[in-house]
């Protein structure tokens, strides 16, 4: 559905997309994750024609972007980020002039309007002034207005941001209920979103794609989980003894008080040491106090390649 | 495309209708031509001879008055609203040319001009309607009068909109779009300060005040038809080439 080779994008100052190459397939939901200032709007701009690249080939919905820029647009539905809209119209009259916009004629132009503000859920207002509306009510004609012309692909930036968690709960909804039939690229910077939503997703910072892969293979990329433990013994001893095991990285020691000593036990990449390190602990006739196991999640994977 | 055209033109008539400055420039028009009006009345009583009353109407320092300074008025919101709010992207992104936003915004505002005219009309007819039709309406004078006031009004807003498609601000384009404007009208009164015969007929070429003139005095000249209407067309032309150029720059 998107195919992206090399591409770059350079403003007057400074390269934002440095040579970037993804592809997004017919009925993915892919999460676009980087921190801010990472290039995702520069990079949704360019898929949507908005903005040209400086250099690399771009293909979207099977069609060259440069030539052909217009079909490409008919074909997709986009949400800019902070989602500007005409605060003098109504809700309705708004979507209707979009849909017009966007080539929908006649009879199936009031079908498709209602069907779209209906599955956004704001048919209840949509005679109000758009300027009158709260922020998540705006999030969602934004999203009808990316949905009208039934679009096979829609683009999202940032759809959440700026909202409450009740409306950020409504429109994550909203979005995995329309990632049911069609394709979707959205960006963020929150990680329990693409979680929630996502089947894959695209690390980018700094203009660098630093990762792209399901969730659960991003997962564990980086590392395994961690395993904290609470024993009775010796920090030091402990320590020594744990990290002489095979597969455990690396070890650290959290706190120490009464003769216990709290410890967290990382795996090596991929490996999950949870039944080594219990039959040492069975082995040295330590005393347990707590043997819980963390699975590696995305804030951590996130945080690894995107830190400095 | 004639559709997509119909339909960005029907929402900026809409922009332009919603916002406070229409209502504030259809008094101030109106008020301003009543006043004219009456004050062309009153010399016509003084014995004025030999001109009608449109043809005063035209020349007087208030039409222009108004021209110049209302035009970019009208005009600077025109595109650098949409920058500001970022309205330009969904516009962009939808399958639209460039060619069809500028033709239809400056259609819109090219219709909320001629409705700004449509009161000084009204005063004629009044005119005509109580002093019994002593003068007959003189129809070529009246429709070549206003035809010049919408070959100029449409050059004049080219420039306004060109001016609006380069800043986000629009302040700066008002102001922009009035030095052009107001630029290219004092052109007219270089004529009082030269003896150059060339320069002279170069200014009388693009003197706007000798247009009018001509035009409410029921004199046809295709030539100042023609410099207004390539005029709007330049105009219109680096308006689109702005507003790619804007999207090449960011
Ligand atoms: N119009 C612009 N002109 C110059 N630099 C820009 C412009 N837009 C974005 N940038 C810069 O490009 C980089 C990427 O920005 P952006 O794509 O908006 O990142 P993100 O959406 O991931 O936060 C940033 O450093 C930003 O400052
Ligand atoms: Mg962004």
């Amino acid at each position: 559905m998107i195919d992206v080779k090399n591409l770059v994008k350079k403003y007057a100052g400074q390269t934002a997309v440095q040579g970037i190459s993804f592809a997004v397939n017919r009925g993915e939901v892919v999460g676009f994750l980087g921190p801010n200032g990472a290039g995702k709007s520069t990079t949704m701009r360019i898929l949507t024609g908005f903005l040209p690249a400086t250099s690399g080939e771009v293909s979207v919905a099977g069609l060259d972007l440069l030539e052909n820029s217009r079909e490409v647009r008919r074909k997709v539905g986009y949400m800019p980020e902070n989602v500007p809209l005409y605060m003098d119209m109504r809700v309705r009259e708004y979507v209707e002039y979009r849909a017009a916009l966007k080539g929908i004629r006649g009879r199936g132009l009031r079908n498709r309007v209602s069907d779209a503000l209906a599955r956004c859920g704001i048919t209840d207002v949509s005679r109000k002034m758009i300027g009158a509306l709260s922020r998540g009510y705006r999030q969602r004609v934004g999203l009808a207005d990316a949905i009208v012309h039934e679009p096979e692909l829609l683009i999202l930036d940032e759809p959440t941001a700026g909202l409450d968690p009740n409306q950020i709960r409504a429109v994550r909804d909203l979005i995995k209920e329309l990632g049911k039939d069609r394709t979707i690229l959205l960006s963020t910077h929150i990680l329990p979103e693409v979680e929630m939503v996502c089947s894959r997703a695209i690390i980018i910072n700094r203009g660098r794609i630093e990762a792209s892969d399901t969730l659960e293979n991003l997962s564990k990329r980086v590392r395994s989980g961690s395993l904290f433990l609470e024993l009775k013994v010796a920090g030091a001893e402990a320590k020594a003894a744990l990290e002489a095991l095979p597969d455990v990285g690396q070890v650290d020691i959290r706190g120490e008080a009464d003769g216990w000593v709290q410890l967290e036990c990382l795996a090596k990449p991929g490996k999950d040491v949870r039944r080594t390190v219990d039959e040492l602990i069975k082995d040295k006739r330590w005393p347990l106090g707590e043997f819980r196991y963390a699975k590696p999640t995305l804030e951590d994977v996130f945080v690894e390649l995107t830190q400095e | 495309m004639i559709r997509t055209i119909l339909v960005q033109t029907k929402r900026e008539l809409g922009a332009i209708l919603f916002s406070p400055i229409a209502y504030v420039l259809l008094t101030c028009f109106a008020l301003l031509h009543g006043f004219s009006f009456t004050l062309c009345v009153e010399a016509m009583q003084q014995g004025v001879k030999n001109v009608t009353i449109m043809f005063i109407f035209f020349n007087w320092f208030f039409f222009w008055f108004a021209l110049i300074l209302f035009v970019p008025i009208l005009t600077m919101r025109l595109f650098s609203e949409e920058f500001k709010s970022g309205t330009v992207e969904p516009l962009l992104t939808a399958p639209v040319s460039e060619w069809d936003v500028v033709i239809a915004k400056f259609t819109a505002a090219f219709l909320f001009y001629v409705l700004l005219w449509v009161p000084s009309a009204l005063f004629y007819t009044i005119y005509q309607f109580l002093t019994g039709h002593v003068t007959p309406v003189q129809w070529g004078p009246l429709f070549l009068g206003y035809a010049m006031v919408l070959l100029i009004g449409a050059f004049y807003i080219s420039i306004g909109l060109f001016a609006s498609s380069l800043t986000r601000n629009q302040v700066v384009a008002a102001v922009l779009a009035f030095a052009g404007i107001a630029l290219l009208f004092f052109c007219s009164f270089l004529g009082f300060f030269t003896v150059n015969p060339q320069l002279e007929e170069l200014v009388n070429y693009i003197s706007s005040l000798n247009h009018m003139r001509l035009f409410a005095n029921g004199t046809f000249d295709s030539r100042p038809v023609i410099l207004y209407l390539s005029g709007a067309v330049l105009f219109l032309f680096l308006t689109e080439r702005a507003l790619a150029g804007r999207r090449l720059k960011n």
